[in-house]
């Protein structure tokens, strides 16, 4: 296990550090008595925006006869945060960042499934996401279902710049460019692209020269950023009047919403590989049981309820951000003008030239280098 | 620089808060070193014409001449009056030197100049050195109405205007100021324009005094004018337990002959000097001041008797007052110098004597 | 004084005033003293750990960074109160004393703006200064380049942001000080020669004092925390030290290192308002 400035850090491999956390967890729920399962009529909800829509949320109150109470979370590490510090007592389901999801069966703060008893959805969705499906998986064991998914590459205007102009981060660091990159301010997301377009794999381990390196490309990424937003529609003005000419840590998250309203010149694209290195990221939502819920059937009925095709087609196309759904079947339910919204017809190739997101080993290291960076570029 | 004669030269003033008429064709002047009071009651217009001399208000109408100049359109600010007001209105962040200095140091005075000046007030006012440095918070009632006083003259204006500033002292602080504002006003030999609604205040400090009612002047003139030749009824029972005494009056050789049912008169006949502008004809009214009665002696006669009962008493020091019922029901007020054996007792039948030239008759 | 001084020995004043100390203990001590405990602690995937150890204040002490940032807080702090009182007096001034029945109306409107969401206002804002908004189309219209004013997304955006949100503190604790005023203290001022102008430096500054301090130390509080205007209107290239507290407790799920930058942001702002009003009190003193 390193240490940096007294703080445990992550241990060298993913492994150790799921196991971490589960015996974190272990210690955490020590000595509480799970809560009796009994028919719920009110359940606690924590997702993302999007998964709270009346269209999603309603038919399944009604079905289920139960009230939903939403907590939206801005931040997946703190979402995650928040259930193991004891809010798991309170809540029954979860949509978050996949990373996250994965974390929380080991963290003991999610009830794991059984693939089999999901084996129909499971057949509902594109092979790449059927069982087994490694990202939400630790020892054989599963936590939660994927329901969303897209990718992380540039936003490209196509009205100020040619797509080609984007199948490398290149331009971020171009003179030519200063003052017209924008940057997201959404913790680790634009730190990644920036690791992969320095060549470095961000979800390995780190040595101290690459963490250097990762610094060196913030700082240089920080010369030519006009701001760093953390407001999706201050990202996307920008993007629309071109002086934003694109955003860093986003992707089809950013566009596919400015892409249903019309904007067709609005696109999000993965680059092409550097140096024989992926430069793309597969972000995904995963949805699953928090430990003990209260009734234990209606949180499978919502997860159910979530992945079920025609909820999928609600879910894509919500007001804020339009995304893809591992569901297969959902494809069908699609118009033409909603695929080209997606993005469908380019989705696989996204999907091969990426990494599949995952929480990075140095996180907090590259995190403390963002903030000293960031501190430093004003 | 020959000084004019008269001070301030007010000349047909009309003021309009909106629709309503405060002042109302109002002509005034003030001589050079004079002191005139303004008196009235509340809502007659005397803090309005205060505040039209200060600058505080516009007119809505006629002139204003102070120290030969028109006062139309010059601020209060340079105006050669100073005004004293009502709650004082002394600076709370300045100290009493800052506070009585404060008009020298606009004038932006050589500071040495400044000091003495302010020492020099402080004197006259009777103020220790020690309260220079003090913030008026710090002193009496009284300390501060002295320190409002020094600020408003350490300027010398040539016109102070004091706006009821002894209202809010109690009675026995009061006289006393009042005697020190007098004595100020011989020492300095400055204007004086004084409001109040106590006449009683305006007669013992004013040389000449202004009754006001509902914006116009009712009477103007010394006080003794003021007290034995009031100009109508309203202005002899501003001050004191007046009688007024229902009468007829006829015009007759010489000047009138008056029939009071109240007052039985061996030669009811009055001088044209003892009847007030607008009482000759009809309905009048017979004014005695109460210190003009004398209590008479069994069998002791006068030129007109009032015949009654004591219905009270009340000793006074220097004075008693008896309360007398007549038969037809009229109260009579009487003062009489005090003596250490009570001439009359409740209930007891007496017999109140007058001379006919104490008499003064004003309209009904 | 005196009376202040009574008032305190007395048993059944102190008795009464119970319950607002224990309110004050409850909702503002406890949480103040959990937040230092807190910065005492370790994290451990994700978790608190019970480390009661030094080892988060080193790391404070030893970057660089986030006393960069304290500082860029303090100063922008420092500069909006300025601003705002400054700004608030005339304002005050105005309201109070020369828009006579206007005065209920623009008063209303302050209120109104001053209750809609800071979110709205701050992105009002951006859609005003951006290089293509409002502001730069109206200069173009009269004739200046297109984008003259290229001040959105730097310090000085979230300047204005922050004078914009937190004016009205000072404006009404100013105004509320003049509109106590004696008018007959301004007449009186007049009446001893000193012009309008005059009157407003002899009397009515000095009198509204107490309010334009209250202003101020409400303003430099607030603007100690102030989060959307560097965010949004400055770009987020300029963090101040909410945002960073906001990353440590939320981002890097580091609440003990969170804890310790809240508890140095305390302190900071804790010290500025004691020394002035250490110096109030001293000045007070000096001039009695």
């Amino acid at each position: 296990m390193t240490q940096k400035n007294g703080i445990p850090m992550f241990s060298p491999n993913r492994r150790g550090f799921l196991q971490g956390m589960g015996a974190a967890g272990l210690v955490g729920a020590a000595g509480l008595t799970p809560r009796k399962a009994r028919a719920a009529t009110a359940m606690q909800y924590m997702c993302w925006e999007g998964y709270d829509k009346a269209s999603i949320i309603q038919p399944f109150e009604a079905a289920q006869d139960v009230t939903l109470s939403i907590d939206l979370i801005t931040d997946s590490p703190g979402g995650f945060a928040k259930l193991a510090a004891g809010a798991w007592r309170d809540f029954d389901a979860v949509s978050s960042d996949s990373p996250w999801i994965q974390r929380m069966g080991p963290a003991g703060i999610a009830e794991f499934i059984d693939a089999g008893e999901f084996a129909d959805v499971y057949d509902s969705f594109y092979e790449q996401f059927r069982a087994p499906f490694a990202p939400l998986e630790f020892d054989g064991q599963i936590t939660g279902l994927p329901t969303r998914w897209g990718w992380v590459g540039p936003t490209v205007n196509t009205q100020f710049d040619d797509l080609d102009k984007w199948s490398s981060y290149a331009p971020c660091f171009d003179p030519d460019y200063k003052d017209k990159i924008c940057v997201l301010d959404w913790g680790d997301w634009p730190i990644m692209p920036m690791a992969l377009y320095a060549g470095i794999n961000p979800y390995k381990e780190l040595d101290d020269a690459e963490l250097n390196e990762i610094r060196l490309v913030l700082r240089a990424l920080f010369k030519n950023t006009r701001a760093v937003v953390a407001d999706l529609s201050v990202a996307q003005k920008g993007l629309m009047d071109g002086s934003f000419r694109t955003l860093i840590g986003g992707g089809t998250y950013c566009t596919s919403a400015l892409r249903k309203d019309g904007q067709k010149h609005i696109m999000s694209i993965v680059p092409e590989p550097k140096d024989g290195l992926n430069q793309g990221i597969i972000w995904m939502e995963a949805t699953g049981i928090v430990k003990d819920p209260v009734d234990p059937a209606k949180a499978k009925a919502l997860l159910r309820h979530l992945t079920s095709p025609e909820v999928a087609v609600e879910l894509a196309w919500t007001e804020a951000t339009c995304n893809l759904v591992p569901s297969q079947q959902a494809e069908a339910l699609f118009s033409d003008e909603q695929k080209d919204v997606l993005q469908m017809d380019y989705m696989w190739e996204a999907w091969d030239k990426s990494h599949f997101h995952d929480v990075a080993p140095n996180i907090d290291q590259m995190l403390e280098i963002w903030q000293q960076e960031l501190a430093a570029a004003r | 620089m020959q000084l004019p004669s008269q001070i301030i030269e007010a000349t047909g003033i009309e003021k309009y808060y909106g629709t309503y008429r405060a002042l109302k064709n109002m002509s005034l002047s003030v001589a050079t070193g004079e002191f005139l009071a303004l008196v009235g009651p509340s809502g007659c217009g005397k803090t309005s014409l205060l505040k039209i001399l200060a600058g505080f208000e516009d007119l809505s109408g006629g002139s204003l001449m102070i120290d030969g100049r028109d006062m139309a359109g010059v601020p209060a600010s340079e105006r050669p009056t100073r005004m004293v007001f009502q709650k004082l209105a002394l600076f709370p962040h300045k100290t009493v030197a800052q506070n009585i200095g404060f008009p020298l140091h606009l004038a932006k005075r050589p500071k040495p100049e400044i000091g003495a000046a302010v020492r020099r007030m402080l004197e006259l006012m009777h103020l220790k050195e020690s309260y220079l440095n003090r913030y008026p918070h710090e002193l009496s009632g009284g300390e501060q109405q002295r320190v409002a006083l020094a600020r408003s003259m350490v300027s010398q204006p040539q016109v102070l205007l004091l706006d009821e500033p002894m209202s809010a002292l109690d009675a026995k602080l009061k006289k006393s100021l009042q005697a020190e504002l007098k004595r100020l006003h011989r020492q300095v030999g400055t204007s004086f324009v004084h409001v109040t609604h106590d006449l009683e205040e305006a007669m013992m400090l004013a040389d000449r005094i202004c009754v006001m009612r509902a914006g116009e002047i009712i009477q103007l003139g010394a006080p003794a004018e003021i007290y034995y030749r009031p100009a109508d009824a309203f202005v002899a029972s501003f001050i004191g337990d007046t009688n007024l005494l229902p009468a007829r009056l006829s015009p007759a050789q010489d000047g009138f002959t008056f029939d009071c049912a109240t007052l039985s008169c061996t030669q009811p006949q009055l001088h044209a000097q003892q009847v007030a502008p607008g009482a000759e004809n009809g309905a009048a009214l017979v004014m005695i001041r109460p210190e003009m009665l004398r209590l008479l002696a069994p069998g002791e006669d006068a030129e007109c008797v009032i015949e009654g009962e004591v219905a009270e008493y009340f000793i006074r020091g220097a004075s008693i007052q008896y309360r007398v019922a007549t038969r037809d029901g009229t109260e009579i007020v009487m003062d009489i110098p005090g003596t250490s054996v009570l001439p009359a007792r409740n209930g007891e039948a007496v017999r109140l004597g007058l001379s006919v030239a104490d008499i003064f008759v004003v309209r009904g | 004084m005196a009376v202040m001084d009574k008032s305190w020995r007395d048993a059944a004043l102190r008795i009464s005033t119970l319950p607002l100390l224990l309110l004050f203990a409850t909702f503002f001590v406890i949480p103040l003293v959990m937040t230092v405990l807190l910065s005492f602690q370790g994290t451990q995937y994700y978790r608190l750990v019970w480390t009661w150890d030094l080892k988060v204040w080193a790391d404070v002490f030893g970057q660089a960074h986030y006393w960069k940032i304290m500082w860029r807080t303090l100063t922008m702090a420092l500069i909006c109160t300025l601003l705002c009182s400054v700004l608030a007096i005339p304002i005050a001034y105005a309201m109070v004393n020369r828009l006579g029945r206007w005065s209920e109306h623009v008063m209303l409107l302050m209120v109104f703006a001053f209750l809609t969401d800071a979110v709205l206002k701050t992105f009002g804002w951006v859609l005003f200064l951006d290089r293509s908004g409002v502001l730069n189309g109206t200069l173009q219209a009269l004739g200046l380049p297109p984008s003259a004013v290229n001040v959105l997304f730097t310090p000085s955006a979230t300047m204005i942001g922050m004078v914009y949100n937190l004016l009205p503190y000072a404006i009404f604790t100013t105004a509320l000080s003049m509109a106590r005023i004696d008018r007959d203290l301004l007449l009186a001022s007049y009446d001893a020669g000193a012009s309008r102008v005059r009157s407003f430096f002899e009397v009515t500054l000095p009198l509204s004092r107490p309010g334009i301090s209250a202003g101020a130390v409400l303003v430099f509080v607030l603007s100690l925390g102030v989060f959307l205007e560097p965010k949004v209107m400055g770009g987020g290239t300029s963090p101040m030290a909410a945002e960073l507290i906001r990353q440590s407790f939320e981002t890097r799920v580091n609440w003990p290192l969170g804890a310790a930058l809240t508890v140095v942001l305390i302190v900071i702002g804790a010290a500025v308002l004691a020394l002035a009003g250490s110096v109030a009190i001293l000045r007070a003193r000096r001039a009695a």
